[in-house]
């Protein structure tokens, strides 16, 4: 289950200023993934926005993988709008994927279509 | 109501596991994709003024967009948000620089010049350091409106004298139970979404804003859409207050510190890992010392629960560049569901 410890938050943001406002215990950081796919939905919302990502696996299935950003606030201190990310668009995703093996991962940072890389 | 969104749970994550997921890349281990995120340099996208040329009088739109920005400047406006746009009326020809810095010591700067005929370029001025005076009302007192950022556990300005309150809780003989201790699945003290209460609600890492008037002060919290309106004209607290997740507040000036007595909450709340009673009274002291912080001191009092009031200290930034916090709410609130390997 998800957990949701601040201490850890404050800890993470004493690490990285303006990191987060959850614990990631549920998602695995120590070992970072980075996944690729057509961006399905952007949902901008608060506590947590989230892209679906349609990822095909090995075998060229298509998995609808959940990806979890930060607040509003956050992206919005990065630059973010609630544009930047588009159904349609190819993005790759960086960060730590679900303990649990579901198809979910909440990513530190994201590779646009353009090629730039945005703190997420 | 928990049950049901218990069971709307797991229905998700029993579709969720039917699929089975693509395998990610693998990067090298024990560094935190927020470690590599942080590394991330600082650019400008876009710096523009439009029309570029004007008669006097007329007016211009400046907008900027920066990502992964630290620090974000234009000159001679000074601090602004990452993107925006701002409406000037330069009265003669000028040049504005937006300058951004941001992890691994990267920068980058840009500049666009109005052009209002008939004038020419004002000389730029050296850089003066100037201490600014702390705002005041029109009633004497410091006015503390305004945007203020997190303020990370142990920025808590001076040492405390000699012989204060202690910084940390002691339970009273017989108050273990108040010590929250949390199972491994348990989702903890944010996940519901409820109101922190106070102090708790300005230790999360969100904006606040005060508002202040002259016979009341509004803190607003972008957390969760929270506020007070204390009054400060003298009043006392109302006999025994409904509780409440914020409390009944009642501030009075002493100096320049605004001190803000509040009772009447609900036991719902924690307090740095403290569950309290009914009995919680909170006594703030909100200065501002200069005009770029908020020094905010909690003293904390619970008979039924700690040997002694105790007192939390935290030191807030003026962000100049905001002039309000955004909504939240807490509308996507994913914490409920066992998606990640739960019941």
């Amino acid at each position: 289950m998800k957990r949701y410890l601040f201490a850890i938050a404050v800890a993470m943001l004493l690490a990285a200023p303006l990191s987060a406002h959850h614990s990631t215990a549920m998602y695995d950081m120590a070992n970072p993934a980075t996944i690729s796919g057509t961006v399905k939905r952007f949902e901008w919302t608060n506590p947590h926005a989230f892209i679906y990502l349609d990822v095909k696996d090995d075998k060229g299935t298509s998995v609808e993988w959940e990806i979890e950003l930060m607040s509003l606030n956050h992206l919005r201190s990065y630059g973010w709008v609630r544009t930047t990310v588009k159904p349609g668009d190819q993005i790759t995703c960086t960060g730590g994927r679900a303990k649990s093996g579901a198809p979910s991962m909440i990513a530190a940072l994201l590779k646009l279509p353009d090629g730039r890389e945005l703190k997420s | 109501m928990l049950a049901r969104v218990f069971a709307f749970a797991a229905l998700s994550a029993t579709a969720v596991s039917a699929q089975q997921p693509a395998p990610p890349a693998q990067q090298p281990a024990g560094e935190s994709p927020y470690r590599i995120a942080g590394r991330l340099p600082v650019r400008i996208m876009d710096f523009k003024v439009e029309p570029a040329t004007i008669d006097p009088g007329q007016s211009v739109t400046l907008s900027w967009w920066t990502e992964n920005p630290t620090s974000i400047a234009i000159d001679p406006i000074g601090r602004v948000a990452p993107r925006g746009q701002q409406k000037l009326t330069p009265s003669v020809t000028t040049t504005y620089t937006l300058s951004v810095t941001g992890a691994s010591n990267s920068s980058d700067k840009r500049s666009v010049t109005v052009v209002v005929k008939g004038t020419t370029a004002r000389a730029t001025p050296a850089s003066v350091s100037v201490a600014k005076a702390i705002p005041r009302t029109a009633d004497g007192h410091p006015d503390f409106s305004g945007v203020y950022g997190y303020g990370a556990a142990g920025r808590g300005g001076p040492p405390p004298a000699p012989g204060s309150l202690p910084t940390t809780p002691v339970l009273k003989p017989g108050a273990e139970k108040y010590k929250v201790a949390r199972a491994a699945d348990d989702t903890g003290q944010y996940s519901s979404c409820m109101p922190p209460g106070i102090p708790q609600s300005f230790f999360v890492p969100y904006y606040i804003q005060i508002v202040q008037a002259p016979k009341q002060i509004v803190i607003a919290h972008e957390y969760l859409n929270l506020h007070r309106i204390i009054p400060t004209d003298g009043r006392a607290h109302p006999p025994d207050p409904d509780p409440s997740w914020m409390g009944n507040a009642v501030g009075k000036w002493e100096g320049d510190t605004l001190v803000i007595d509040s009772i009447g909450y609900n036991d719902k709340t924690e307090i740095n890992g403290y569950r309290h009673t009914e009995s919680l009274h909170v006594v703030e002291r909100i200065s501002r010392p200069n005009v770029d912080t908020l020094q905010y001191e909690a003293t904390v009092e619970d008979p039924n629960v700690f040997a002694s009031p105790w007192v939390i200290r935290r030191t807030f930034p003026l962000l100049p560049e905001y002039d309000s916090i955004n909504e939240f709410v807490c509308e996507n609130n994913r914490d409920y569901r066992p998606l990640f390997g739960g019941k």
